[in-house]
């Protein structure tokens, strides 16, 4: 028979099946319990999408973002480490610039101190640069990533405290308002923004030869550079966009409380990313990474949130709980159970065949 | 040159410590952190009730939600030899080898806002905190009262419990006081329970779900005013008017739940005062003075505030928010 062949074993091998299988795994136990978990309906109040779905991506926005930068880390060989502390900078700066001291602005209100473009540009610019000096760290001075970016980590909620007097800022500026909680073409904004953001890693990483440059440097960085690879430039700007996406998804999440919360905001993101990262079957040790699979990572960690939050799973069980279905996923993409299935798989194949 | 620089250097050093423990009462403060309006009101108006006294000097350290930065500003403070030590634990569990190193030490302890689960196993001078569970209680009695006074007091009524953080002592009094509550107004239906986390953002998320998975909610008690704000805006996404839709009773009476009461999108906030300052000085000029304290718990004076005032929860008697909010100092 001639034409390409449908190759089912080379599909149960990879991990970003078994992502998707977890996934639908989980929304398939929703479906069962709950029908309704799956309406999506129009609500007319505020011209957007309304439904439990709609949750998921909308609140998983802020990791997807991360998690497009730090898939690239990780296929570098790399952990970032400061994301976390980066969302908690950006929300301070840009509220800093809306209310500026709030002794002299007392009420929070319709109003900005600062144009509207510094509050939008200043944290953005702030983050890539924070970025910048974690990749010059590791590419100049040949720190281990997961030690250079301990740094910032540390000490970026210290910044972000500083920023705003330790106080916690809150602002009623409606243009802000729109990036978290605003919509477009019925969506809620960060899902628009997650979708351009999604758009522009993909096209900058599989439409240029940086994604070959980044698996490379991964894989091996002499090699490449023996072969004309500049392996510390390529760090730098990973770094950067990491950092830079790390701001963004500062701004919005920001937006979605209208203040900042330099303590609670991005706490624990590294790790949700990572492990986003981590379940989309990038390996930990560097090279191949999928982009599509992080996403699904992304999205099954917030249907678990979701679903601890719908079911009313009690308070008190709610971390076991995300453990346990984390752990089931992890197994599943467990290199001797992917391997089972391909056998099966494989076998059936070809016993179809015979 | 070396070794001439670190002679001068300690010797700074020694002159610097001997100045001060020479005449100043030094005051050691463990704080959690910055993690809302509440506790920046709390750490403000403590240091600068310590800072603004005569002959005293505090020791500020913020623990950034972390318990072992916590344990390790408690060994500092012990190494430093300071004359009081006063502590916030971020939870409620684990403090029992560093609070007996601090007994060890000898050095008073005053336990700030949280009383951590091995108070009964160490030695402390005074408690300082609000009644959690009374706080609990007067928010599902005020929901009830209210509902009562609006002529639906036989109506069935669905309520949903937003928690704090699980395991913090404000988490655990105010689920106790709450649920106590319930069983004093059986029309009330717990429809839901779940942890907010004491932020915004989760308070937002977790209202997002219920507005979907529960059919009717008809009054939200939030263990504190972040987790209700950030409900007010899920409940406006799901089209529905919050304060008139649902009820919101909030907790800790931070300004922004003022703004919310008097803009009507919040019904109620029972507060939880930050301000011992007024409480703290005093106890700690007794002790300077040589009185005994042993295990004093002190319990501020609390208000319930509301749209309209003058609903009676029996130990106190709601005020209407709009008269107050220009006294409010956090």
């Amino acid at each position: 028979m001639a034409g390409k062949k449908f190759d089912v074993s080379g599909i149960m091998q990879s991990k970003v099946t078994w992502a998707v299988i977890a996934e639908a795994l989980i929304l398939l136990v929703c479906f069962i319990i709950r029908p309704d978990f799956f309406s999506i309906s129009y609500q007319p109040s505020t011209g957007m999408l309304y439904g439990s779905l709609i949750d998921i991506v909308n609140r998983s926005a802020e990791i997807t973002i991360i998690s497009m930068g730090m898939t690239l880390v990780i296929a570098l060989g790399g952990t970032d480490l400061s994301v976390g502390a980066l969302v908690a900078v950006a929300g301070a700066i840009a509220l800093k610039f809306l209310r500026w001291d709030v002794l002299t602005y007392t009420t929070p209100g319709d109003y900005t101190v600062y144009p509207y473009i510094l509050v939008i540009a200043v944290p953005l610019i702030v983050c890539a640069l924070m970025g910048l000096f974690n990749g010059f760290l590791v590419a100049k001075g040949g720190i281990q990533p997961i030690i250079a970016t301990l740094i910032l980590m540390v000490c970026g909620r210290g910044v972000a405290q500083i920023l705003t007097d330790g106080k916690q800022f809150t602002t009623g500026y409606s243009p802000f308002r729109v990036i978290g909680q605003g919509s477009f073409l019925c969506l809620p904004m960060p899902i628009v923004i997650t979708i351009i953001v999604v758009i522009a890693v993909a096209l900058f990483t599989r439409k240029t030869a940086f994604g070959a440059f980044v698996e490379s440097v991964g894989v091996n960085p002499s090699a490449s550079r023996l072969s004309g690879i500049k392996a510390g430039n390529v760090i730098l700007i990973v770094f950067m966009i990491t950092g830079l996406l790390s701001g963004i998804a500062g701004l919005i999440y920001s937006s979605r409380i209208m203040s900042n919360d330099s303590n609670n905001a991005g706490l624990n993101f590294e790790m949700d990313a990572i492990l986003a990262v981590v379940i989309g079957g990038t390996n930990m040790a560097g090279g191949k990474f999928s982009l599509t699979g992080t996403i699904v990572g992304s999205l099954i960690i917030r249907t678990i949130v979701t679903f601890v939050y719908y079911f009313g799973i009690v308070a008190e069980a709610t971390m076991a709980f995300k453990a346990l279905i984390i752990a089931v996923v992890i197994v599943l993409q467990s290199e001797p159970v992917r391997r089972y299935f391909a056998k099966r798989a494989a076998l059936r194949q070809g016993g179809a065949r015979a | 040159m070396k070794k001439l620089l670190l002679l001068a250097l300690a010797l700074v050093l020694a002159v610097c410590v001997s100045a001060a423990s020479a005449k100043d009462v030094v005051i050691a403060f463990s704080q959690i952190g910055q993690e809302s309006d509440w506790r920046t009101a709390n750490t403000d108006d403590l240091r600068s009730a310590i800072e603004n006294h005569a002959g005293w000097k505090l020791v500020y350290d913020d623990g950034q939600q972390k318990q072992e930065n916590q344990i390790k500003a408690l060994r500092n403070f012990i190494t430093q030899n300071v004359d009081y030590i006063l502590f916030t634990g971020v939870v409620s569990t684990g403090w029992d080898e560093v609070l007996k190193e601090v007994n060890e030490a000898e050095i008073p302890l005053l336990l700030i806002d949280r009383i951590p689960d091995c108070a009964d196993k160490i030695d402390y001078v005074a408690a300082f905190g609000g009644d959690f569970v009374e706080e609990g209680r007067r928010q599902v009695a005020w929901a009830g009262e209210y509902l009562k006074k609006a002529g639906r007091g036989d109506e069935d009524v669905n309520i949903v419990i937003m928690e704090g953080t699980t395991g913090a002592s404000a988490q655990t009094g105010r689920t106790e006081g709450n649920l106590k509550a319930l069983k004093e107004y059986p029309h009330l239906k717990l429809v839901g329970q779940q942890s907010g986390n004491f932020t915004r953002a989760e308070g937002q998320a977790v209202m997002e779900s219920w507005l979907k998975s529960i059919d009717k909610i008809d009054v939200l008690i939030a263990q504190n005013d972040d987790m209700a704000l950030g409900a007010i805006d899920a409940i406006k996404a799901a089209g529905k008017v919050p304060g008139k839709d649902i009820i919101i009773v909030g907790c800790d009476s931070v300004k922004a739940a003022f703004d919310a009461i008097v803009a009507g999108e919040m019904n109620c906030t029972v507060e939880c005062t930050p301000l011992y300052g007024a409480f703290v000085v005093p106890t700690i000029e007794a002790l300077e003075r040589g009185e005994k304290f042993d295990k004093t718990v002190v319990h501020p004076e609390e208000g319930v505030f509301d749209v309209d005032g003058g609903i009676d929860l029996g130990t106190v008697k709601s005020v209407k928010a709009a008269d107050v909010i220009s006294q409010r100092r956090y």
